[in-house]
């Protein structure tokens, strides 16, 4: 076979051309490769019975029996749920908070007050989930918390927040924009420095308010970079952020109808019960999904907007 | 008329800016307040944002036992070595991945972006590290997970490729071979993105818990971090932390220890904070380019 040749000869043509290239990058593709591609590989047992003893590869194949169980409950649909809609209102308004932070910042005049305002909206972006979760805990625990403390204060009932699913979508939302409105305010400040000021002049000369110059100027000027940052969370939709959810709600069983995401539902499947080939159909309905949604926004945006397109 | 509204809007601007910042300081201001509170008035008056009361009890309690130096050891050993390495197997790939005589470096930046795409998932991560590398209580199972985060490698790989290929071209006429060019050349001019990806990596180790979570259940091993964790769900926290001759009279803090901990946890990351900041602050901005 003449092309095989030449394609075999091309390959250590260029290995041995590059060759102190390709050891450079020697470390990091044997990461990619023992970390990332060669764990794919569990994804197998999925189908199959998994124990322990009999290794990944000795297991019996059964088939979408996994999946069977898993569909046939409602847990699936509850974990769906819930990842896509915590993760709708973080994108939402996470990022809507954001960009209302970076207009407010950019629109300072004074650069004290700009730094210093902006060192402390970042700070939080620093602290780990299980260090937010002990300041969630000084907040809202139902005998030493401020919150029920400052109600008995005013004569009302201190409410078990720990013990109320339906108040956890709300409050996860506001330790999600309280952790990174800071920081995702950067990336819409580098923006708005972008934009030309000569856009302004001309709307003040034409007697355009600030509200006005925000509403006609900068928003829409900022939209590639709001259309990609959506695309990218999007993108991650069905991947719920495990450290937040388990650190700060944990295994409050009580808290599972609005809390309990994919991610935390395999944990619980792999590491409590034990259960390897549950857990692998969870996960793998989640790449699936994942991978998906990706190609299916990457499209979308590719027709909106070309600048915006992921890939 | 307008000029009213104009400024009713720039004072709802600024209140708005002010609010918020107070919000984002307020909790730390609580748990760092309130580590200073005596057991008995958090028990009672519960988390105050000015308590009348002082007491040392709950920092002596916690540096009395060995757990608190054992997690500090094992956390600034991960961070270390961690960002270290880290950052060394980014840095040389990502280098790679954006040199214009590299024929393959677009096969290799699919797979690099393939793998935040499609991942191995929880199940395939977890076999990986205790069952094929058999690193369960070991303190690389911390450390490897994070060598190679591909998003990084792309902050790395946009930067190289604003460096002029001249400077290549000169050094390989002068006699270099390509590792001589990286290392001398490419390395020192590249200082300063090279410092702002490490401080990332040395965030993400420095506050990671999730991995000590799935794989560490020998406590002498356990992170600053993880000893938050066990502290906050642990009903026997005096087990934990005490040392030897704990005398079982005394009312454990536990409620301070908890607060006192976090303290020491966040103390050298607020000690850092203003002089690292505008790093990251250049990592993000940099990052929002993609690669």
């Amino acid at each position: 076979m003449k092309w095989q040749r030449r394609f075999g000869r091309g390959v250590v043509a260029e290995f041995s051309k590059n060759r102190y290239l390709y050891l450079l990058a020697l470390p990091g593709t044997l990461f990619l490769i023992v970390f990332a591609y060669i764990p794919m590989s569990a994804h197998l047992l999925a189908f199959k019975d998994f124990r322990l003893s009999d290794r990944l590869w000795g297991s019996k194949w059964v088939g979408f029996d996994n999946f069977r169980y898993f569909f046939s409950g409602n847990d699936w649909l509850r974990v769906t749920y819930n990842t896509l809609f915590l993760n709708g209102l973080f994108l939402v308004f996470g990022l809507g908070f954001a960009v209302m932070l970076a207009i407010f910042l950019s629109e300072v005049m004074s650069p004290l007050f700009k730094r210093v305002a902006q060192s402390f909206v970042f700070l939080p972006y620093f602290i780990s989930w299980i260090v937010i979760s002990m300041m969630t805990q000084a907040l809202f625990s139902t005998s030493e918390g401020i919150i029920n403390k400052t109600l008995n204060s005013l004569g009302f009932e201190g409410v078990e927040w720990y013990l109320t699913p339906s108040v956890w979508p709300a409050i996860l939302t506001i330790i999600y924009i309280w952790k990174f409105a800071g920081y995702n305010s950067i990336i819409f400040l580098a923006g708005i420095t972008g934009i030309s000021p000569e856009y302004y002049e001309s709307a003040k000369l034409e007697g355009a308010t600030r509200f006005q110059q925000i509403i006609y100027i900068t928003l829409p000027l900022l939209r590639p970079i709001i259309l990609l940052m959506l695309l990218l969370g999007v993108g991650r939709i069905f991947y719920g952020d495990f450290g937040m959810i388990y650190a700060i709600v944990g295994d409050i069983g009580v808290l599972y109808p609005t809390t309990d995401v994919i991610d935390t539902f395999a944990y619980r499947a792999l590491r409590q019960l034990g259960n390897f080939s549950t857990s692998s159909a969870v996960v793998l309905y989640q790449s699936v999904m994942g991978l998906i949604t990706v190609v299916i926004f990457n499209a979308i945006a590719k027709r909106i907007d070309t600048d915006s397109r992921l890939f | 008329m307008v000029e009213l509204r104009e400024r009713a809007f720039v004072v709802m601007m600024y209140t708005v800016l002010v609010i918020f910042a107070l919000v984002c300081f307020l909790p730390f201001w609580l748990v760092i307040i309130n580590s200073f509170a005596t057991e008995t008035s958090i028990q009672t008056q519960g988390y105050q944002f000015f308590p009348r009361s002082f007491s040392l009890s709950a920092y002596e309690y916690l540096f009395s036992g060995k757990q608190l130096f054992n997690s500090y050891k094992v956390t600034l050993f991960v961070t270390t070595v961690g960002t270290l390495l880290a950052v060394f197997t980014t840095a040389t790939y990502a280098y790679t991945l954006s040199h214009p005589r590299v024929k393959y470096r677009n096969i290799l930046s699919f797979l690099t972006y393939f793998t935040m795409l499609f991942g191995a998932g929880l199940v395939g991560f977890y076999m990986l590290i205790a069952n094929w590398l058999g690193l369960k209580d070991s303190i690389w199972a911390l450390i490897l997970p994070y060598l190679l985060n591909p998003f990084y490698a792309f902050i790395l790989v946009s930067y190289f490729r604003t460096l002029p290929f001249e400077m290549n071209e000169a050094a390989t006429v002068d006699g270099a071979n390509d590792l001589v060019i990286f290392f001398r050349v490419i390395w020192p001019i590249s200082t300063p993105i090279i410092a702002t990806v490490s401080l990332f990596y040395a965030l993400s180790y420095w506050n990671d818990w999730w991995l000590s979570l799935l794989f560490v259940d020998n406590y002498k091993l356990h992170p600053l971090q993880m000893m938050i964790r066990q502290l906050m769900s642990n009903l026997n926290a005096k087990a934990y932390v005490a040392g030897s001759g704990t005398n079982y009279n005394i009312v454990v803090p536990t409620l301070g220890m908890q607060l006192a901990i976090v303290c020491v946890t966040i103390g050298p990351i607020l000690f850092v904070y203003p002089f690292i900041q505008k790093y990251f602050v250049k990592g993000i901005t940099i990052g929002a380019v993609k690669g």
